[in-house]
């Protein structure tokens, strides 16, 4: 953990600054803990999660590598969430190109009904779209992907549209007053100008299309278990370092796409609502 | 932009349109208008209009039970987000460590790794064997270890937990989004920092606080597997009533009543939020 330091020059710095980086550290351990915890328990050498784990061990790994299950799962929501985030940056992209240059006045409105997916309860979505399948003879892994797109849009929109909104508008017009066509514009200048932008977006997106359980809780199947859920079907049944095993490499794989969507944008403008 | 720029707009707006109204709004429409139908215990549901799925939820003392548990957990989850997250948020906002970036990074992170996860985490600290009971034993404070897992209170830690980062984020924004000269200049004028906080950062951050707040509660209310995971059969919250009706019970009609009714609930704090944001913002 860094030095936390706060302003000297700010007046609420002077007294109460001690008090204030202490509480900010307890809720850092507060909210880091529970992870740090899961990491060390899938070293355990024992099949108990208690802790302090007792003795030190690879094993819960390799029984990982040994569960068709848990590998057929994490497989699939790999390849889920490729697809999904793909789809999700692109129609996002083309979504807040509609809203940053050619909503107008109707922007905020725009910009909110594209906020729907994140209004609506997760659980709602998914047990409406397997509602629907009952009437709709549709592949449920369409109503998967489309329910994984669905809950991604909101960060990829969120996060191209900051992007969008620092590219000049006159180069645009410019192009276009040059004779090239809108679409030309589009690849040949908006894109190039976004490409961090869409980058982030796309990682974000699969992030959060890997770690969904809801969507997945009631249109996965036969064949398509994503990782959370075989977890969820798991963990009711049986508690054995094995799930902290998955956990450990899920978080690392996570953290080392968050840490470059950092580097890239800023996690501070995809939260933006 | 000229007539040829917003031809190309909607045509760019388009996917969005048809993904929106074919896999969104269409299917929920559909789920929710389920809730006046009849149940059939055959069919699923019986083409014959009635109010039976929403009186019985609210007089049946089961379904209304899962209602006001629903409320006051959610309730006590916002609160104490609230409680957690604002020092933090001030922390952030206030702070000019260089490690600024990564520590706001390091309250988004645990945001990505999933539900399941960060569930998965409190169920290692709350069992019989777990970190909690080891330090409560070892200490002496209690004989032998607690029941944590399975009560309420597990189930709002954990949520507290998860779903911090919704409010500290909001908050964050509203905060640094403040002129600080305003702080300086109450200070210059001989105003306490209790005084300072309490009538200008309290009051500006108001924005912040009720857009985290509606965030967290609404997600609480809709929360399922945290619930189901720690809080077992004892805990039972809408969101997991919703999915034991339409995927156990098969019983489609109450459950869409049931889902009709947290989304009310939702859009009612949605449109309160809007309403005091509309207000705050009237009144400067």
């Amino acid at each position: 953990m860094p030095p936390l330091t706060a302003d000297p020059e700010h007046p609420t710095a002077r007294r109460g600054g001690f008090a204030l980086r202490l509480a900010a550290t307890a809720i850092y351990v507060f909210l880091l803990g529970p992870i740090a915890i899961i990491l060390l328990t899938s070293f355990n050498a024992t099949t108990s999660t208690a802790f302090p784990p007792t003795g030190f061990s690879l094993r819960w790994y390799g029984e990982f590598f040994r569960s068709a299950g848990f590998t057929d799962a994490f497989r699939f929501s790999l390849e889920l969430a490729a697809v999904a985030s793909v789809i999700a940056t692109a129609i996002g992209f083309l979504a807040a190109y509609a809203i940053v240059r050619f909503a107008g006045r109707y922007r905020q409105t725009a910009q909110s009904l594209a906020l729907l997916p994140a209004m609506v309860p997760h659980i709602l979505i998914s047990m409406s779209l397997l509602f629907a399948l009952n009437f709709i003879p549709l592949p449920s892994y369409i109503a998967l992907l489309a329910g994984h797109v669905l809950i991604c849009l909101p960060f990829t929109i969120a996060g191209i549209t900051a992007s969008l909104e620092g590219v000049d508008a006159q180069l645009e017009a410019a192009a276009l007053t040059l004779g090239a066509s809108r679409l030309r514009v589009l690849w040949e200048i908006v894109l190039p100008l976004v490409a961090p932008g869409l980058l982030s977006a796309l990682i974000f997106a699969f992030i959060i299309s890997f770690g969904d359980v809801y969507i997945a809780l009631f249109l996965s199947g036969p064949g398509m278990t994503t990782l959370p859920i075989e977890i969820f079907s798991y963990v009711q049944w049986e508690s054995t370092p094995v799930v902290a095993a998955i956990t450990t490499l899920q978080v690392l794989l996570i953290f080392a796409l968050g840490f470059l969507v950092e580097r890239l944008v800023g996690m501070r403008r995809l939260m933006r609502f | 932009m000229n007539r040829s720029g917003g031809a190309f707009g909607a045509l760019s707006a388009m996917p969005i349109g048809v993904l929106y109204v074919a896999f969104l709004i269409a299917p929920l429409a559909f789920f929710l208008v389920m809730s006046v139908f009849k149940y059939d215990v055959f069919n699923l549901y019986k083409n014959e209009l009635t109010g039976e799925n929403f009186r019985r939820i609210v007089v049946d003392p089961y379904y209304r039970g899962i209602i006001i548990l629903t409320l006051k957990l959610a309730a006590l989850t916002t609160l104490f987000s609230l409680l957690l997250g604002y020092p933090l948020a001030y922390f952030l906002a206030r702070t000019r460590t260089a490690w600024r970036g990564a520590l706001l990074f390091l309250v988004v992170a645990p945001l990505t790794t999933g539900v399941i996860v960060r569930t998965y985490g409190w169920i290692v600290l709350f069992g019989a064997e777990g970190m909690v009971n080891g330090i409560l034993v070892g200490l002496g404070i209690v004989g032998r270890p607690l029941q944590i897992l399975n009560t309420q209170t597990a189930v709002v830690i954990a949520l507290v937990h998860i779903l911090l980062p919704y409010m500290v984020f909001p908050v964050f924004s509203s905060l640094s989004g403040q002129d600080p000269a305003l702080e300086g200049a109450a200070s210059t004028l001989g105003a306490g920092r209790a005084r300072i906080f309490f009538e200008i950062t309290l009051p500006l951050s108001k924005a912040g606080i009720l857009m985290g707040s509606s965030l967290v509660f609404t997600l609480s209310a809709g929360a399922v597997v945290t619930p189901a995971l720690i809080g077992g059969k004892d805990v039972q919250m809408m969101g997991q009533s919703v999915y034991e009706l339409v995927l156990h019970t098969l019983n489609w009609p109450l459950g869409s009543a049931m889902a009709s009714i947290l989304i009310l609930l939702q859009f009612a704090i949605v449109l309160l939020y809007f309403r005091r944001g509309q207000r705050a913002a009237a009144h400067g």
